[in-house]
């Protein structure tokens, strides 16, 4: 591989890695919102277990995207530093607003609900995840926005060999992020509802003790998962009108684009049948089957795949432009790059990005498996943390 | 409006220093202070409910560099090329160690994950030593080198310094054997803040030949500024939330 396949490959590796954890961070953190308001409304027992239960499953996933998101941020300085010279006036200015708008206040609200049980007022406590919520859905739409620039260069016209920024509000009309954006936070909603469908009919089929519990958020997951599923699949197909303005012909040069987008449409087009048409209208019925439950649970892991190939097909489709039809990945490539610089860096992200990976999705089962009754997130203590320190630990 | 960005800039990059500072320095001190496991459960539980909203102070410093200063963005992350990888590398295994380390039962497993957040914050405190005294010569020289490791352990020391004040602020008397006041951790904070602050002051005319056009710089204002007393308001909370009043070990830690 030659040095430009070796930085594309570190990108597409950490950036796949970023989004299977970021789509399910913001499909679960409006689920356990709601479950927490749920709370704070009745004082029940039940919804904070469910909070603290779904709440620490949002957590451990949501640490790896923190990791991966951290690679993405500075890999463009790192690796295509010739994006920034030709057009950080315009590219820079989504994400600008991304870290300090919303990530900035996400990473502090979220500090704020991790450790802010038994000590923050209720009230206030709900409100940080409601804002960890919604600054999440805020940084989704400003890296969409940036992202759809990258499609469908609006907004700016090319002065002296760089672009300049001459329409802000063209940025978020771009026909390339008007139906992309909804897509994506359907797949998130969908691919949060099935990790709750999942983790639900695992403990539904071993007959936990927990029987009320997994069967309302079983529930929960089918109508979240139905909604998202249909959110998705309608948004994608409106974007092939769109498509045909600024890339016609996308999926017909590059194969791996043609292929990914292929899997992701017989994926979604099938799951949105079977929630609309099965799991949807038996809803009631559903956490009683005992025979649907092991489909549920291997059906947990189709919407990561069909979100990756998502990706796959949004951004190899647009070879071999980085800014469609204004600048070239080859020209973005930081002059003076290595093949040796990025050999190390890939090998090092990579490595210890996908072994950390691997961790957090071992924990994430772990979590699942032992279920409500041990959950470290807001368990509640006595005075000495040392008596409590063998049972806390998860 | 390249002099306000400029400000923001410089602001972010001193209040990650000094706010980060404290959670690296704790990672350093880590074997020392917490020599039995019970210490370090109490010193990781006294940084815990910082750490996110501290670090995220560099994700705004390199969000800031890509919006306002978008060419010196490539320029220094670039020169830097093997510090901003170590750095990264290093912030994610501390991370990783600080998330880990109790999710799993056992003293073997907690005890390899804050030998990860030692690493991970002797790993940041010496690229950050290098990064600054590259970024001092004017990212001319080779970026690593023995004048660049002695910054290193300059600014490991600097940060142990103020890791070992905020735990002798939160934790009176804890880990320690001391009690140290605000205005303590004030001071320390400057001492953490200060090379940063210095090479941010020098590279103030590089950086400003490198200011987005005003167009770009307007927009950034008219949408982020709105959203000032809310990231000033979250900051706040944290630490009226979790200080040293707060009963810091009246409940069991996430972290």
């Amino acid at each position: 591989m030659d040095v430009l396949d070796l930085a594309r490959t570190q990108f597409a590796v950490t950036g796949s890695l970023h989004f299977l954890f970021v789509v399910l961070t913001l499909g679960l953190a409006p689920l356990v919102a709601i479950t927490h308001t749920r709370y704070a409304l009745t004082g029940r027992p039940l919804h904070e277990r469910r909070t603290r239960f779904w709440g620490q499953i949002y957590v451990i996933n949501y640490a790896l995207g923190i990791f991966t998101g951290l690679v993405m941020e500075f890999q463009f300085g790192l690796s295509w530093s010739g994006l920034s010279h030709y057009a950080g006036d315009v590219f820079g200015a989504p994400l600008a607003i991304e870290t300090l708008g919303a990530f900035f206040l996400e990473s502090t609200f979220l500090g704020l609900w991790i450790f802010g049980w038994h000590r923050l007022p209720k009230w206030l406590h709900v409100a940080c995840i409601w804002l960890v919520t919604l600054t999440a859905y805020a940084s989704a739409l400003w890296i969409m926005a940036a992202n759809s620039f990258l499609q469908n260069p609006a907004g700016a016209v090319e002065r002296g060999g760089r672009l300049v920024l001459t329409d802000f509000g063209a940025l978020l009309t771009n026909p390339a992020l008007a139906m992309s954006l909804p897509h994506v936070i359907g797949a998130a909603l969908w691919a949060g509802g099935f990790v709750m469908m999942g983790a639900s009919a695992y403990h539904l089929f071993r007959r936990t003790a927990d029987r009320e519990f997994f069967t309302g958020s079983l529930r929960f997951g089918v109508i979240v998962a139905s909604v998202g599923s249909l959110v998705t699949v309608g948004f994608g197909y409106a974007q092939f009108g769109m498509l045909g303005q600024y890339q016609p012909g996308k999926f017909n040069t590059e194969p791996l684009a043609g292929v990914g987008l292929g899997l992701m449409i017989l994926i979604g087009q099938t799951l949105q049948l079977l929630l609309a048409f099965v799991l949807l209208p038996t809803v009631y019925w559903l956490p009683r089957w005992r025979w649907a439950q092991p489909l549920l649970m291997a059906m947990t892991p189709l919407p990561f795949v069909a979100t990756i190939c998502g990706w796959l097909a949004r951004e190899v489709g647009r070879q071999p432009w980085l800014i469609n039809k204004k600048l070239t990945v080859a020209d973005a490539m930081s002059p003076g790059l290595t093949p040796g610089m990025v050999t190390v860096s890939l090998i090092g992200f990579a490595g210890v990005l996908g072994l950390l990976a691997v961790i957090d999705y071992l924990l994430i089962a772990r979590a699942v498996r032992r279920g409500p009754s041990s959950v470290a997130l807001g368990a509640p203590g006595p005075a000495d943390p040392a008596e409590r320190a063998p049972a806390l630990s998860l | 409006m390249d002099i306000l960005w400029l400000g923001v800039l410089a602001l972010l990059l001193i209040g990650y220093f000094a706010l980060e500072g404290f959670d690296i320095g704790l990672g350093l001190l880590l074997p020392v202070l917490g020599r039995t496991p019970r210490d370090r459960d109490r010193i990781v539980a006294a940084m815990a409910p910082f750490v996110l909203a501290n670090e995220v102070w560099l994700v705004a410093v390199a969000g800031v560099l890509f919006g306002a200063f978008p060419a010196a963005e490539g320029e220094a992350l670039f020169g830097l090329y093997p510090l901003v990888v170590s750095l990264l590398l290093s912030w994610i295994v501390r991370d990783a160690g600080l998330w880990f380390r109790r999710r799993l039962d056992g003293p073997a497993w907690r005890a390899a994950w804050d030998w990860a957040i030692f690493a991970g914050s002797a790993g940041l405190a010496l690229s950050w030593g290098m990064a600054l005294a590259a970024m001092a010569g004017g990212l001319s020289g080779p970026a690593v080198g023995l004048p660049g490791l002695g910054a290193g352990l300059l600014m490991a020391a600097a940060f142990a310094f103020h890791g070992w004040t905020f735990a002798s602020w939160r934790l009176p008397d804890g880990p320690t054997g001391a009690r140290r006041t605000g205005g303590a951790l004030l001071a320390s904070a400057c001492v953490a803040a200060a090379p940063a602050a210095a090479v941010a002051a020098a590279s103030a005319p590089w950086l400003l030949e490198r200011a987005a056009p005003a167009g770009t710089l307007g927009v950034l204002s008219v949408i982020i500024l709105p959203f000032t007393p809310l990231m000033v308001g979250a900051q706040v909370w944290v630490w009226r939330a979790f200080g040293p009043r707060s009963a810091a070990e009246r409940m069991p830690s996430f972290f």
